[in-house]
């Protein structure tokens, strides 16, 4: 900090320049710094206090010396910054009173040198004068710095464009704040146009909000306030937007006018720049602005330091999710262990079954054996939940039945179809490998809606929710369900045959199971069957707040879980039975073991409803996804969040996980299906195409197809290894058309290249997706009249 | 109370949903008076309240799996936020909003709703009305996709119509064809072919146009019957190669020529001589059996036009490029030139004969084809002599205009005046056969013409200036054929 300030002479208030550091209490000082000094001055530590001030004036801290000197016109600054000492305009929010914590964070963020001279010298202006009693201070300043972004270099564009978004909230909620409320609404109507397109849902949020009361308590708005916006930006990007604040020069557009002119433009700027100061913060990154793809800000934008968990005893706030991702170190991601006892059971009982069938090729012992992937840490025994020590018959017959459906699977390969012309003859050939068979479960007759739908692994049978309140379920195979009675005698039970008389004499194959008082909008079967017998158990979460447990045995309730202080949105099976979680509405996942009515764990963090839950498929970690759109991974025994993925731009609606334990795949109320890698955290892909809500997502067991159904009537297979990106455009009823045909349609236009079919139905949103062990896509949902609304 | 959730409308909250006079109306009935500003906070108050419990009614919708909010969201939404819900309010009977008369007093208060309320009359319900249950819900299962493929069964939704996409097999004879042969691209397909400098170029056109049918063929996707098939692969077989059995060939000619169920191979029929010409021209074409080959593929297309239960028509502008490339392809095997080149232009003159009447532009096309290998310089003396076949194959009018008025004549005998090689002699014999056609019938009295004579004279002059000097003396013995030749009646003289 050797220049000299001119300016200085006539402005004792910006002259942060050694000139005038002399022992004398340099009139730049910060309260804080100045209390320090007078601290050190008191007690007498003149050394001390001579290198403190040293430090102080020379360059801020340590940091700042590494920073490249050359990068930053600190003459100009301090000489704008003079001006506007001078002029004695508003130097910002109050917030800006006490220059000296926003200093510190500005020092902590890493932001060159130049803002901090800026604040210091503003902080040392102290005015506390408000000129916003115009308000059209922050319309010229809005428009002036959409101008200038939509002039800037092509280069710069992308990165510029995320500040808009902010900087509209902030002086949307300041005019509010002030009671300008009519100045607010004009200010929205004239610039929320060019923003509405990708943040429509937060800008109608605040757009309701009118009065400085609604500010106060409403919880968005506050994030707004408190929290600082996060936005990635290159460093010239920064030293531009700078520069631009500062003097309103570069990359300005031809003709869009000559900046900040005249003392309403300059009372604009310095709305913006408060802004700029107290409320965004800024990541540097060194990649060129051009190389970053056009969705990337998605994932490092937004309110984004009280969405990411904040490890306890730690106090700084991360605004990066990948540093917090990679600071929680690596996850164990393998197939769960089978216990030495069971697998050589179930080896005896395949070579067995071999013989007896006389099979000409006795099934591969080897499949029992859980080969690991590459790159993936399997986990112990020791790391699984806790489970009977025991196996029963029925684990057993699980496991002959999973290798039995690993050989006799249909194996799907989407990655074949690349590099095809698609009106080729080997293409038909190709899709018939890549593409599974769906068979499609549809309900009719449906009065209010039937919010969920599931089938069980043997797909013996269908369940599925109603809003009434009840759950239906239905024996796919045509048999009759009957429950056990509840009037015999214990003692008449001697064996099997006895057990059987005791059912119910009269049955038929569908049965309604009544218990739950508001509409039910998660079912789930257990898995402890697997596919070789009708599965024992059916879950139930409800907007009553409970989690029920049927017994498909009894057909009636078992147990009734409460501890939700809200609905329950989703409720899931962990991998292996016994375990199972829930989301709700009150913010929490919750973990539940069968046999016990209070929960095990709380899984809280997210800033709104947990809209879904999804296990790992070796049960150790459970994610879920939320309205405040993103996505958690948990440790399911320790209950801390060890990654995040932040990428969505709406409510999460529904996940799954690839069986082989790599992937998550998110879908949001964006449209938009995210594809995260889980040992890093990062998002690999987003894939786009349905055009409405998308309700749920099951992948292949090879893990190489995603299949997905919505609320556009559809179910689109996405090719899981492929890149993606928007490229060619497919058509309906699983045609695959050539690349070059020309844009057929709107609706096609934002669909991603990895969109490898479309599959309408008439009139059937399609509720739920899911893969059987053998590669069959079974779909469901309900017929939607056209007649009903 | 249903508000669809999707494309909010992009409107700002200028004046708000809630209005202040609305407000105002509600505090009258209540005898209260409210001054502007509390009455303006309030209503801004009351939206923020209602869009907030939307916002929880849309959640609830949204886990309800519906895109309509219903009454039974919004009572779930006042349920949660702690407020007593709405009574009376269901989503099986929606209210209906109807709209009240125009208020005399004051016009600018705007249209007013008011909720219909039914009276029901108990005993005549209970009396009269018969109450049916509704139906239980019921499901039924059907294939959405097998292997990647959306069955067109009553459950699917029907195919979406693919655009007409411009496709040449298409049986639209007006449109297509006129479409295809006016492309530039397709004409000038049979035209690089005959200067042998281009031909990379030309099997480039030709492998492009085989790849677009192809895929065009598997867009309409005809299916060829299993005796279709064994037959096409029967037939194909004892044509080609030439070296088999040529009772069999002859066999398979004649079924060509009148058998009556080939349409449908008619296509690949006829794709595969276009494959066969250019394959066999692309090896250079010297060798006998090239030659061969050739030859039963000219047997096959005059076969194919021959054929009156066929509708070739369609297919015109696929014949040609195989047989125009056959006639003026500049080296065909030396054996086989000639009979190659006549075979050729016989079968053009057949085609143009059959087809010209229906399609009227189809010999002027041709002609300026032929014309361009007769003419332009630098051309093969192959090409030239098949030029001069294929006018004679046109017609009268043909030979006239190509070998006299477009200066043909002229063009072969400078060329082949120094020369004597095979080749030039058979194409100036070819030549003088064309100009034989012009020749009237022959009379018993033919006078050579008179040098002496001015008239003749003139003749001669003209006749050298229009076929040159070589054909001039070798017509000039026949003054009626000279005459018809410079285009003066003959007179009696």
């Amino acid at each position: 900090m050797s220049a000299a300030t001119p300016s200085s002479s006539h402005s004792p208030a910006a002259a942060a320049s050694p000139a005038n550091a002399s022992q004398e209490v340099a009139p730049s000082l910060s309260p804080y710094d100045q209390a320090i000094l007078d601290y050190l001055r008191a007690r007498g530590h003149h050394d001390a206090e001579k290198a403190f001030l040293q430090e102080v004036v020379e360059g801020r801290t340590p940091d700042d010396k590494t920073k490249p000197p050359e990068e930053i016109g600190k003459d100009e600054f301090i000489r704008t910054l003079a001006v506007f000492a001078q002029k004695n305009s508003r130097p910002g929010e109050n917030q800006l009173k006490d220059s000296g914590t926003v200093l510190q964070e500005l020092t902590s963020m890493g932001n060159p040198s130049a803002i901090q001279n800026l604040i210091a010298s503003i902080g040392a202006v102290g005015s506390e004068e408000v000129i916003a009693a115009d308000p059209t201070d922050r319309e010229e300043g809005f428009r002036e710095l959409e101008a200038w972004v939509d002039g800037s270099l092509d280069m710069y564009r992308p990165e510029f464009r995320p500040i808009l978004f902010p900087i509209f909230c902030h002086f949307y909620l300041d005019l509010i704040q002030k009671g300008f409320k009519d100045a607010a609404q004009k200010f929205y109507s004239t610039f929320s146009g060019s923003l509405l397109a990708s943040h429509s849902a937060t800008l109608h949020h605040l757009s309701t909000l009118l009065l400085p009361a609604h500010v106060q308590n409403d919880e968005l708005a506050q994030r707004f306030m408190n929290e600082k916006y996060a936005i990635k930006m290159s460093r010239s990007g920064l030293s531009l937007l700078v520069g631009w604040l500062t003097e309103a020069f570069g990359g300005e557009a031809m003709g869009s006018g000559a900046g900040f002119v005249g003392e309403q433009g300059k009372r604009g700027r310095v709305a913006v720049m408060a802004v700029v100061n107290n409320h965004l913060s800024f990541q540097m990154t060194s990649t060129n602005p051009t190389a970053v793809s056009p969705n990337a800000w998605e994932e490092s934008t937004g309110l984004l330091s009280s969405l990411i968990p904040q490890a306890s005893g730690s106090t700084t706030n991360l605004t990066n999710p990948q540093a917090f991702n990679t600071g929680k170190g690596d996850l164990k991601l393998g197939p769960a262990p089978i216990s030495e006892d069971l697998r050589t059971e179930t080896e005896r009982v395949i070579r067995e079954q071999a013989l007896l069938d006389r099979e000409p090729v006795p099934y591969d012992i080897q499949m029992t054996r859980t080969n690991i992937p590459q790159g993936l840490v399997a986990p112990t025994e020791a790391d699984l939940l806790p489970h009977p020590p025991t196996f029963k018959t029925i684990d057993i017959e699980r496991e002959v039945s999973a290798v039995r459906d690993a050989r006799k699977r249909i194996r799907l390969e989407p990655s074949a179809l690349n590099n095809i012309d698609p009106n080729s003859s080997q293409a038909t050939l190709q899709r018939s490998r890549a593409l599974p068979s769906i068979c499609a479960y549809t309900l009719h007759d449906v009065t209010e809606g039937s919010p969920c739908m599931t089938f069980s692994q043997d797909t013996s049978l269908m369940a599925a929710g109603f809003a009434e309140s009840y759950i239906r379920i239905w024996n796919l195979k045509g048999d009759k369900l009957r429950g056990f009675r509840s009037d015999f005698q214990a003692s008449s039970v001697k064996d099997v045959a006895s057990l059987q008389k005791i059912r119910e004499k009269k049955g038929s194959t569908t049965r309604k199971l009544i218990g739950h008082s508001g509409p039910v909008y998660s079912v789930a079967f257990d898995p402890i069957c697997g596919s070789a017998a009708p599965p024992k158990y059916l879950l139930s979460g409800s907007a009553d707040a409970t989690v029920r447990l049927w017994s498909m045995d009894t057909l009636t309730n078992v147990v009734a879980y409460r501890g939700h202080e809200n609905p329950v949105w989703d409720v899931k099976w962990s991998p292996m039975g016994i375990y199972f979680a829930t989301g709700s509405r009150d913010r929490t996942a919750r973990l539940w073991s069968t046999d016990r009515t209070t929960c095990l764990r709380i899984y809280a963090g997210h800033l709104s409803d947990v809209d879904c839950v999804q296990f790992h498929p070796n049960s150790l970690y459970l994610a879920t996804g939320s309205s405040d759109w993103t996505a958690r991974l948990w440790d399911v025994q320790r209950g801390t969040s060890v990654r995040v993925f932040i990428g969505h731009q709406a409510p999460v609606s529904c996940m799954a996980m690839s069986p082989d334990g790599r992937y998550l795949a998110t879908a949001g109320e964006d449209l938009a299906i995210n594809l995260w890698d889980l040992g890093s955290g990062k998002r690999i892909k987003k894939m786009t195409g349905h055009n409405s809500s998308i309700y749920s997502l099951s992948f292949s067991a090879e893990s190489s197809l995603l299949v997905s159904g919505g609320a556009d009537w559809t179910v689109r297979c996405w090719d899981v290894k492929g890149a993606g990106g928007l490229k060619t455009k497919a058509g309906e009823n699983g045609v695959v058309e050539a690349v070059n045909r020309g844009s057929r349609n709107e609706e096609t236009q934002g669909t991603s290249a990895d969109l490898l079919a479309t599959f309408p139905t008439k009139r059937t949103p399609i509720t739920n997706v899911q893969f059987t062990p053998r590669n069959l896509c079974l779909a469901g949902g309900v017929y939607l009249s056209p007649e009903q609304r | 109370m249903s508000k669809p959730l999707k494309q909010r409308p992009a409107q700002g909250p200028t004046g708000g949903v809630y209005k202040v006079d609305a407000l105002k109306d509600l505090a009258e009935s209540l005898n209260i008076t409210l001054p502007d500003a509390v009455a303006s906070a309030l209503a801004s108050d009351v939206e923020y309240r209602i869009h907030q419990v939307v916002e929880e009614a849309a959640r609830f919708m949204r886990h309800g799996r519906r895109t309509t909010m219903t009454a039974s969201d919004i009572d779930n939404a006042l349920r949660v936020l702690n407020i007593e819900p709405l009574y009376g309010h269901t989503p099986y009977n929606p209210a209906t909003f109807r709209r009240a008369l125009p208020f005399p007093q004051s016009t600018s208060a705007g249209p007013v709703y008011f909720v219909e309320d039914e009276e029901i009359d108990f005993d005549r319900v209970l009396r009269e009305e018969k109450i049916t249950l509704p139906k239980g819900v019921t499901w039924n299962a059907h294939w959405l996709a097998v292997e990647g493929v959306q069955p067109l069964i009553p459950e699917n939704p029907p195919a979406i119509p693919r655009e007409a996409a411009p496709d040449p097999n298409a049986p639209a004879p007006d449109g297509t064809l006129a479409n295809v042969m006016s492309a530039d691209g397709k004409t000038s397909q049979a035209v690089p072919q005959v200067n042998g400098g281009s031909l990379p170029g030309a099997n480039l056109a030709a492998a492009n146009s085989k790849l677009t049918q192809q895929q065009q063929q598997q867009l309409v996707k005809q299916v060829l019957s299993r005796e279709l098939q064994l037959y096409y692969a029967r037939l194909t077989g004892s044509l080609l190669p030439p070296t088999s059995d040529f009772a069999k060939r002859t066999a398979a000619l004649a079924s060509l020529r009148s058998d009556a169920g080939l349409q449908a191979l008619l296509p690949y029929l006829i794709r595969w001589v276009a494959e066969g010409v250019v394959g066999a021209l692309k090896e250079g074409a010297h060798t006998d059996a090239d030659g061969k080959v050739l030859e039963v593929l000219m047997d096959v297309v005059s076969a194919l036009l021959e054929n009156h239960a066929l509708f070739v028509e369609p297919y015109l502008h696929q014949i040609l490029p195989p047989v125009l490339s056959t006639l003026l392809h500049s080296s065909l095997p030396p054996s086989h030139a000639t009979q190659l080149r006549t075979a050729a232009a016989q079968t053009l003159s057949r085609l143009l004969t059959q087809h010209s009447t229906t399609y009227p532009s189809l010999s002027p096309r041709i002609m300026k084809t032929l014309l361009l290998a007769l003419i332009s310089p630098g051309k093969n003396k192959g090409t030239r002599e098949g030029a001069i076949r294929g006018l004679v194959g046109v017609g009268k009018e043909a030979v006239r205009k190509g070998l006299v008025e477009g200066g043909g004549a002229k063009v072969v005998s400078s060329e082949c005046k120094n020369s004597s090689s095979r080749e030039s002699v058979a194409l100036l014999n070819t030549a003088m056969e064309a100009l034989q056609v012009l020749q009237p019938p022959p009379s018993d009295m033919t006078d050579s013409l008179n040098r002496e004579n001015p008239a003749d004279h003139a003749i001669i002059t003209k006749l050298v200036d229009l076929v040159g000097e070589h054909f001039a003396a070798r017509i000039a013995n026949d003054s009626a054929w000279a005459r018809e030749i410079v285009g003066i009646a003959p007179t009696d003289s």
